[in-house]
């Protein structure tokens, strides 16, 4: 009973969305017969700029969010595993505050940034705020995997003569994959979702990614409100999402946890 | 080798504070200046005044306080629920994982995107609840254009959203509790609700209390939903500081008391989460001296 | 040492090399195809865009290319807003609404127009739609096309509008009474713009005014009565409570539900109203608001113009655009194929257009009542305290008193201080 209730809760406003985005308009507002229709995707897919766009867009910043992410986070989750407890619990408490930190109140100051370096509207650019939001949590989820690691495995390399990198390269970042895997998850979802940065950091609407493109999208027929365009816009752009929760819903969650165990 | 480590670590919180220290650093000097439609866009110094006007406008403690309203009531909401869903998750049920990534879906989805389906779902007269109340024949409830009500809807789709975030946290803490004590405690036929109060609670205390912060930091830094749901409408009832603080920037061209406005909501966060975890210490050290 | 007279031999020719080389890069650089770049919000886009190809076709030496922006004037704005913070705006020209004119040229991101298009531009353009083109003395904006309140009412419930509020107030208890609407009259009510066009004119018809040589006058008995007369719409139930969250589109979705016998809304609705599968074909007429007795029928000017932006690399090309799509021939155009009401008066004029389109002489008739937002580079922040505030009156309990007195304090203060500063 319970556990129906809580997929009703979850789901039942997104199978609104799907039952939506497949009828006509005139059906929505009570006005005109029922009947399905993919009129409100076809609109969608042929807009201008196409949807299928702003997918691509997201995608784009979310691979280099992530990766970026990556490549800053891993050394610096190693090299606070390796400090010394008091010296690392002062800084991780820092990176702690930044988790936390609601990225909202950065925007004016990231949008003179972007002004001010050329940044804006270049996707790629907008892969360095989003690492920065992401780095916090990131950081704290490594360490805490890199803490996981016995000392003594390092040790045994070190004494085989292994330098930092190759240590980094062979001993611990398979050990790693886990952790990465879904550090890397939740970046992505990040970039996929945020919102505020997007909107000011791109004014080209063909570079728009999907949070601003969807709070700005235009129906087709004109002056009625698009709400079947909406509903298949909430599809369409969610699928991709659900379908990476499926596959990956065990590194999600274990990546979200770990954190919280460790932080 | 100790060098070593901190330049691993130095691009990191290189770009760390480029992210989140300069900008607050930039907004202390930008408060000081008026930069607006009336100067041309130039920055002119001009002392406190913005904060004489942020202390000053009404507006300001309104959206503060219906921030803080909003922030309570989706937090302590979400918590509640958040603890019911993840104990009920923790129980060994047939298709736990799949209805675990069920529930998990809201969070991940995109908040403008679903912020555009509640405003679906809500709408009067042709939405699905509107409709459902019309075939009930009950009177329609007007979610979006009440002020009493649209704060309460701005709870709902918030706390549908990141619920699932906050049981997802309590689950993991939640499976560090080891079974022998709920085995003794059922030995000693403890109630179901003394298991919870005496066992389950107090040692899932961490984690309740890193939920907590986490989500009230988010909270308050409300933007996506608010913007998207009901621009912070109906008359302003539901404006958050960072819309309030938009519109100044990206409406009325004035950067200066933006800037002033920003730094406002991050002292606001700030005395908010101290507070919280003050109390939470204090409390704690109380049960403490009570045992 | 190379004697003067080979080296002056040499200089020459090298002046000669050169000349000839900067003059072939100029031929090359008049001979470049010069792009332009228009934001306009998607409706305008898709309307242009056989003018747009049209134009391309005769002008083989300019790229116009049109980008769609979003389709809510608000948004459209943050998006042109945002691009022109971030410096290096893409664009040339801009389609903008007369209310935030100001606010730009303020912000100095637009290029005066009378250098380009001289001292007579605006002679031609019928009355009403030349307001809020020009001020501080220079020309900053040319409409494109004009757009003005109106009061849509249906013609199969009643014999003739109503031209009072009380009559309106009347007609609609009656239809109401009777069963045959469950709604009055549907607005615009929602917290933004749109609310403010509505509010001028209810306080125009009540004889008040928003701002009278730069003083707000929100608490004059007129706006007390105004605003108040709203509120009552409200509670007595002609227009629907949802109206605090109703934009046009969800004012028209009522509407041509069948569900109210009045709406205000622009001309495009017309259009709307009358398609093959309207349900409210040929039953709809309109008017301009209603007002007291000896009141002005007033009609919220909201035209769309073209601007030009003052960082436009191409600003000759582009104004050469400005000209096409304002044109004559591109008005009659619009209004042929698209229903957009023209701003020139010799397209109003046209014998050919009042031949096919019977409501034109109407839209004049109605844009002659046009009033104006206030023009002021604050207005955004005048209308928002206007918005807020009479949104609170048709949402709450707020007394209309002293709601309004509370907004005239709030104006004189934004006022006074130069935008909030003292």
């Amino acid at each position: 009973m319970a556990r129906l209730l809580l997929l009703l809760w979850s789901l039942g406003p997104m199978f609104w969305q799907l039952y939506s985005s497949l009828k006509p308009s005139e059906a929505l507002s009570g006005v005109g017969a029922g009947g399905w229709t993919l009129e409100n995707y076809r609109q969608l897919l042929q807009g201008d700029p196409p949807f299928l766009t702003y997918l691509i867009n997201s995608v784009e910043v979310g691979a280099s969010s992530t990766a970026l992410t990556l490549a800053l986070a891993v050394p610096c989750a190693y090299a606070l595993s390796r400090l010394s407890r008091r010296q690392a619990r002062a800084l991780t408490s820092l990176v702690a505050a930044a988790a936390a930190f609601p990225a909202v109140l950065l925007f004016l100051a990231l949008l003179e940034l972007a002004r001010d370096w050329h940044l804006a509207n270049q996707l790629l650019a907008l892969s360095l705020p989003y690492a920065g939001l992401c780095l916090p949590l990131v950081i704290l989820l490594l360490q805490a995997a890199f803490a996981d690691i016995p000392i003594v495995l390092e040790e045994a390399a070190l004494i085989e003569g292994m330098d930092l990198w190759q240590r980094l390269r062979w001993i611990l970042l398979p050990l790693m994959a886990p952790a990465m895997a879904s550090s890397a998850l939740l970046v992505f979802l990040f970039s996929w979702n945020e919102y505020p940065i997007a909107l000011t950091w791109l004014s080209r609407t063909e570079l728009l990614t999907l949070a601003p493109a969807m709070a700005r999208i235009a129906g087709s027929s004109v002056y009625t409100i698009p709400y079947g365009a909406f509903a298949a816009a909430t599809v369409l752009g969610s699928a991709p999402l659900i379908l990476l929760m499926l596959l990956f819903q065990r590194q999600i969650i274990s990546g979200l946890t770990q954190g919280a165990i460790k932080g | 080798m100790r060098w070593r480590l901190w330049l691993l670590m130095a691009p990191a919180f290189a770009l760390l504070l480029s992210i989140f220290a300069a900008p607050l650093l930039h907004y202390l000097w930008l408060s000081t200046q008026v930069q607006s439609v009336l100067t041309g866009l130039k920055p002119q110094p001009i002392g406190a005044q913005q904060w004489l006007r942020l202390w000053n406008d009404g507006r300001f403690w309104q959206d503060s306080w219906q921030t803080l309203r909003f922030s309570a009531a989706s937090v302590s909401l979400e918590m509640v629920l958040g603890l019911a869903v993840a104990l009920l998750l923790n129980q060994p049920l047939r298709g736990r994982g799949l209805l675990r990534t069920f529930s998990l879906l809201p969070w991940a989805l995109p908040t403008t995107v679903m912020a555009l389906g509640w405003r679906w779902i809500f709408n009067d007269p042709y939405g699905p609840i509107s409709r459902m109340l019309a075939g009930l024949e009950l009177p329609a409830i007007p979610f979006l254009s009440n002020p009493a009500l649209t704060w309460m809807a701005t709870v709902g789709a918030d706390t549908w959203k990141t619920m699932p975030f906050v049981a997802l946290l309590l689950l993991a803490g939640l499976q560090t509790i080891p079974t022998d004590l709920y085995e003794a405690a059922a030995l000693e036929e403890a109630t179901q609700w003394q298991t919870l109060r005496r066992i389950t609670l107090p040692l899932l205390t961490p984690y309740l209390l890193i939920a907590l912060l986490f989500r009230l930091a988010q909270a308050v830094g409300v933007f996506d939903l608010i913007q998207v749901l009901t621009g912070g409408g109906p008359a302003g009832s539901t404006e958050s500081l960072a819309l309030y603080a938009y519109l100044n920037a990206m409406r009325f061209l004035d950067f200066g008391y933006s800037a002033t406005l920003l730094l406002g909501s991050f002292a606001i966060l700030l005395i908010l989460c101290s507070t919280v975890a003050l109390m939470w210490r204090w409390s704690l050290r109380w049960q403490g001296g009570l045992r | 040492m190379i004697p003067p007279r080979t080296l002056r031999r040499w200089a020459l020719l090298l002046i000669a090399i050169l000349g000839s080389l900067s003059l072939a890069l100029l031929g090359l650089a008049t001979e470049r195809v010069e792009p332009v770049l228009v934001l306009m919000p998607a409706p305008f886009a898709d309307a242009t865009a056989e003018l747009v190809s049209a134009f391309n076709r005769s002008h083989p030496r300019i790229a116009l290319s049109v980008t769609r922006g979003p389709l809510e004037t608000e948004a459209v704005s943050d998006l042109a807003i945002s691009s022109l913070l971030l410096g290096e705006s893409p664009y040339d020209l801009l389609l903008m609404d007369v209310s935030w004119t100001p606010k730009y040229a303020a912000a100095g991101w637009l290029e005066p127009l009378d250098r380009w298009l001289g001292p007579d531009a605006l002679d031609d353009l019928a009355p009403g739609a030349e307001l809020g083109n020009a001020f501080s003395g220079q020309l900053w904006r040319f409409p494109l096309v004009a757009d003005m309140g109106l009061l849509y009412w249906r013609t199969d419930l009643m014999e003739a509008p109503p031209r009072t509020p009380a009559e309106l107030i009347a007609i609609s208890r009656r239809l109401q009474r009777e069963g045959r609407v469950p709604w009055g009259y549907v607005w615009q009510g929602k917290q933004y713009e749109g609310l403010s066009c509505v509010v001028l004119e209810v306080l125009r018809g009540f004889g008040g005014h928003w701002l009278v040589q730069n003083e707000p006058q929100l608490d004059s008995p007129a706006a007390e009565a105004a605003t108040g007369w709203l509120q009552d719409l409200v509670r007595q139930g002609i227009t629907p409570e949802a109206v605090a969250n109703m934009g046009e589109p969800e004012a028209l979705q009522l509407f041509q539900a069948g569900d109210a016998a009045f709406m205000r809304n622009w001309p495009y609705a017309w259009a709307e109203l009358n398609k093959p599968d309207s349900p409210l074909r040929g039953k709809v007429a309109f008017t301009t608001m209603v007002s007291e007795e000896g009141q002005p029928h007033a009609a919220t000017q909201g035209s769309w113009g073209f601007s030009l932006l003052a960082g436009s690399k191409h600003n000759a090309a582009a104004v050469e655009v400005l000209r096409f799509l304002t044109s004559a021939d591109a008005q009659k155009q619009l209004n042929l194929r698209w229903g957009y009401t023209p701003t020139r008066l010799s397209v109003f004029e046209d014998p050919e257009l009042l031949a096919t389109n019977p409501i034109l002489a109407d839209l004049q008739q109605a844009l002659a009542a046009a009033v104006l937002r206030p023009l002021s580079p604050v207005y955004a922040q005048l209308s928002d305290l206007l918005y807020r505030k009479v949104n609170t009156v048709i949402s709450g309990d707020q007394p209309a008193p002293s709601a309004m007195r509370e907004l005239q304090s709030n104006s004189e203060r934004l006022l006074r201080s130069n935008g909030g500063h003292a």
